[in-house]
């Protein structure tokens, strides 16, 4: 075994503070930080403290039978003594006096070998930030913004009689503009007052922390969290393979109060990754060379395809025979990054990085992480013969294939001129998680779109735009007034073809959810984002898997735009409930093509797309200044995306929605 | 599960803290009292926590005890377990005079600084009594401390466990006597913020638009 570079105490700590952070980002989704407490938080925590205890309450992250605690305190080799003591502490609220009390603990030098352990801890933390460094912006973002600046004339051109400002167009994107570069400062106040606002931020113990312990940290935890426990033989866990979406979650608050920068983390993440892919390697090509033919079996056996090659038959057709060439192409593929990483970090850095993933290496969850993904994901086309969905198939998009990275974004449009709709609203957004474009339905779509714009630039609509009349209905519509006759007729014209699309949309969430469930993504975290039609498949994927226990640590972090989904009567809560990390909400006050296609019978319900939806744990986000009609989420999803910093632990409008 | 149900399954809640120094028999005390039984333990590490019914004065309590390491390295930890906590017992033993003196010279300090509540019952508890001739703290040095600190007192044995029942009793009965106490420690008070949605969500979704 490697030798670690934490003592136990420093271990101990650490699964402390994991716990504490996977303890609050469980209170946080139903109360997320920054935003202002229901009750006055004293009153609130200090009930909670003194009367709750983990061990009454199966529901919780901390508790036992959720199984994300102890597996990671077992790999930190924590004596299993304490583990009780543990998770009653993650409970306890406020949180603040515990974490400044570990964070104590940690800072704390181990007296013996300390100089060996030291440079350890400084040859990871200077990998970690030479890794990071690569993965920052590249030069080439201002091209694809360029690119996107394109993207959104030949829409706006497109699409130009649509908008109702459209004469005003080209002034108006020049104020627009300004608009923006003014926009960061007023967001960056915001950030700033949610943070000193809220009592997370804790206490002055974090500064006594030195920046390569912190990594260390850090570094150790992720470790744990992709490590698969070694098989207790008992019943089944409830716990996947793989990299839980909490426990993302849980590090992301982690780093948050380490003020460590989340790209610090992705950067372990695909070191951690690498390493450990090439460890197995390793392994694999020793023993290769006694028996060519049982790799394929120790992958099946290691659970590296997972489910994604053995479900073939059922709803995924995906033979073994599809997915395993995909899968050794990834091993291929992997081999030019450990290339370019080593140069980077130095040869010594990389062997502290070796060594302490060295640990990890001994279960192949990493590797189950993303070998399966390649093929899972983008092998996942549906047959015709299911019936009920045409055309439903993952695109890779972005540089990001690959390269060891362990979180994936789906993104899903929903409102679609030309087949390339599905990708360019996407393209330029800078991640560093591996990214996938959903184009489902493209035919159905289409035709709703296009009737949409037809039904636009028809006359009684131009009358009606004309007379600004457009938001006089929206509010009618709700308000549950009634609907101008005229208006009423034409749009049985979209009626036909939106509520075919609709429907096709739910069927479309199923498939997702199905996919998600079957783990294709690779057992990684998912981050959704879809606008339109595209919000609905996400959010219709999301109620499947609310309907079964296990499924909540599939789906990091959720984000709906326009979505044409109803408030009332939907079971937000549970939907909220299956996604770890944020959900944010952003409509638009004046899209009212989005009311008048949504109207059927169901607008005194409410409409996510258009107005907040008050559950709490919703962000909601107004994003009326940047949507002048429906399609405008086109293009300007990726400026919205942007300012939103997913990235970020906390609500970055957390402010600002509360207070309006 | 239970906690929603209208009966809960307790009348009140206290959350008890044991403090002193490495090896006095704080986890012994623990284990004799919530399971009957006594081992060798190993030094605990950081905290560690047990919950007991009891029925005591004809209320039904349940206890949240934690058990803190007496460990120098982790004493920086223990001190944010203080907050909160209703009954305070400092252990020492008998037969070792430096856990008797570092209670007024490091746990009584401690819990002057660190106890959030200022009617919080403290006890003193001089363990290991079974070894009666090795014994060099007097419980008359015992007494005279605990009149100086305005805390409860008493010699037990997690051991041959004399007097680890009264010991809990005693202290219990003293918090169910505090009325501040016993009001923090209400089940009445109870709120699972997970099962319990803010109440004011409803007046705001029809306010606002």
């Amino acid at each position: 075994m490697s030798s670690s570079m934490l003592t136990p105490t420093h271990k101990y700590a650490a699964g402390a503070l994991f716990g504490l952070a996977l303890h609050q980002a469980q209170i946080h989704q139903t109360c997320p930080l920054g935003f202002p407490d229901p009750s006055p938080a004293e009153e609130r925590s200090s009930s909670c403290s003194s009367n709750d205890s983990v061990s009454d309450d199966p529901q919780l992250w901390a508790h036992q039978s959720s199984d994300l605690l102890r597996p990671i305190f077992k790999c930190l080799e924590i004596d299993d003594k304490a583990w009780s003591g543990l998770e009653e502490t993650a409970a306890s609220t406020p949180p603040k006096h515990h974490v400044g009390a570990f964070l104590r603990l940690l800072s704390e030098e181990s007296n013996d070998d300390s100089s060996e352990a030291a440079e350890m801890e400084l040859a990871l933390a200077n990998g970690v930030d030479a890794m990071a460094s690569s993965m920052e912006r590249t030069s080439d973002y201002e091209s694809k913004k360029e690119k996107s600046r394109e993207y959104k004339n030949e829409c706006q051109e497109k699409l130009s009689i649509a908008d109702v400002k459209s004469k005003a167009d080209v002034e108006g994107t020049n104020v627009e503009n300004q608009e923006k570069s003014e926009k960061p400062s007023s967001i960056a106040g915001a950030h700033l007052k949610s943070v000193s606002g809220s009592d997370e931020k804790p206490v002055e113990e974090v500064s006594m922390l030195g920046y390569t312990r912190k990594v260390t940290i850090l570094h150790e935890l992720l470790s744990a969290c992709l490590a698969q426990a070694p098989e207790t033989g008992k019943k089944p866990t409830r716990r996947r393979k793989g990299y839980d979406a909490r426990h993302r979650v849980a590090l992301r608050l982690l780093a948050t109060w380490l003020n460590v920068r989340w790209i610090k983390v992705e950067a372990i993440e695909t070191m951690v990754a690498c390493s450990a892919m090439a460890l197995l390697k390793e392994e694999e090509s020793k023993e290769e060379s006694q028996s060519p033919d049982t790799s394929w079996a120790k992958w099946k056996r290691g659970g590296i395809i997972g489910a994604a090659a053995l479900t073939g038959g059922t709803l995924m057709a995906i033979t073994g025979g599809l997915a395993a060439p995909a899968i050794a192409a990834g091993f291929g593929a992997l081999a030019p990054t450990l290339g370019t990483l080593i140069p980077v970090i130095g040869a010594s850095g990389f062997a502290a990085v070796a060594t302490a993933a060295g640990s990890v290496a001994g279960s192949v969850a990493v590797a189950a992480s993303f070998g399966a993904a390649g093929a899972g994901l983008t092998g996942t086309k549906m047959a015709r013969r299911t019936g009920d969905v045409d055309e439903f198939e993952f695109k890779a998009i972005g540089e990001n294939h690959n390269q060891g990275r362990l979180a994936v974004q789906i993104l899903i449009s929903g409102l679609v001129f030309e087949e390339e709709d599905f990708v360019r609203p996407w393209e330029v957004q800078h991640d560093n998680s591996e990214r996938y474009i959903l184009q489902w339905e493209s035919k159905n779509l289409i035709a709703v779109s296009t009737a949409i714009q037809d039904w636009l630039t028809s006359r009684i609509a131009m009358e009606l735009m004309k007379q600004g009349a457009m938001m006089t209905v929206l509010h009618g519509l709700l308000t549950a007034l009634a609907w101008p006759a005229a208006l009423l007729t034409i749009t049985d014209f979209i009626d036909s073809t939106w509520s075919i699309a609709v429907d096709r949309s739910d069927k479309a969430g199923v498939l997702l959810a199905e996919v998600l469930k079957k783990g294709l993504q690779g057992h990684r975290p998912v981050t959704l984002v879809g606008f339109s039609l595209g919000a609905r498949v996400i959010f219709k994927c999301l109620q499947v898997l609310a309907e079964s226990e296990n499924n909540s640590g599939l789906v990091e972090r959720v984000v709906l735009l326009g979505a044409p989904i109803a408030i009332k009567d939907m079971n937000w809560e549970a939907a909220r409930k299956v996604v770890a990390g944020r959900f944010v909400n952003a409509y638009s006050t004046n899209d009212w093509m989005l009311g008048v296609a949504f109207r059927a019978s169901l607008l005194t319900q409410g409409l996510a797309g258009i107005q907040p939806v008050e559950i709490p744990g919703v962000e909601n986000v107004d994003v009326t200044e940047f949507i002048e009609g429906h399609s405008t989420y086109l293009w300007a999803t990726q400026d919205i995306l942007e300012l939103l910093e997913l990235d970020t632990y906390y609500p970055v409008f957390g402010y600002r929605a509360a207070k309006t | 599960m239970e906690a929603s149900s209208s009966t809960p399954e307790f009348d009140y809640l206290f959350k008890l803290l044991l403090i002193g120094d490495s090896g006095v028999g704080k986890s012994s005390l623990l284990l004799s009292f919530t399971s009957d039984a006594f081992e060798d333990l190993s030094p605990t590490i950081g905290v560690d926590f047990k919950v007991k019914h009891v029925t005591l004065g004809g209320k039904k309590l349940k206890l949240a005890i934690w058990d803190t390491a007496g460990q120098e390295r982790f004493r920086t930890l223990t001190s944010s377990y203080y907050r909160g906590a209703q009954g305070i017992i400092m252990v020492y033993d008998v037969t070792r005079r430096d856990t008797f003196t570092n209670l007024s010279d490091i746990w009584a300090k401690e819990i002057d600084l660190y106890s959030t509540n200022q009617d919080c019952i403290k006890m003193l508890v001089g363990n290991k009594v079974d070894k009666e001739s090795d014994r060099v703290v007097s419980k008359k040095e015992g007494i005279d401390f605990a009149r100086e600190y305005g805390c409860l007192f008493i010699e037990c044995s997690a051991k041959t466990r004399v007097n680890v029942e009264q010991c809990f009793e005693e202290l219990v009965l003293k918090i169910l006597d505090t009325p501040s106490l016993l009001a923090e420690g209400s089940a009445g008070v109870r709120k699972n913020i997970f099962k319990q949605k803010p109440p004011e969500t409803d007046a705001s979704t029809s306010g606002c638009c």
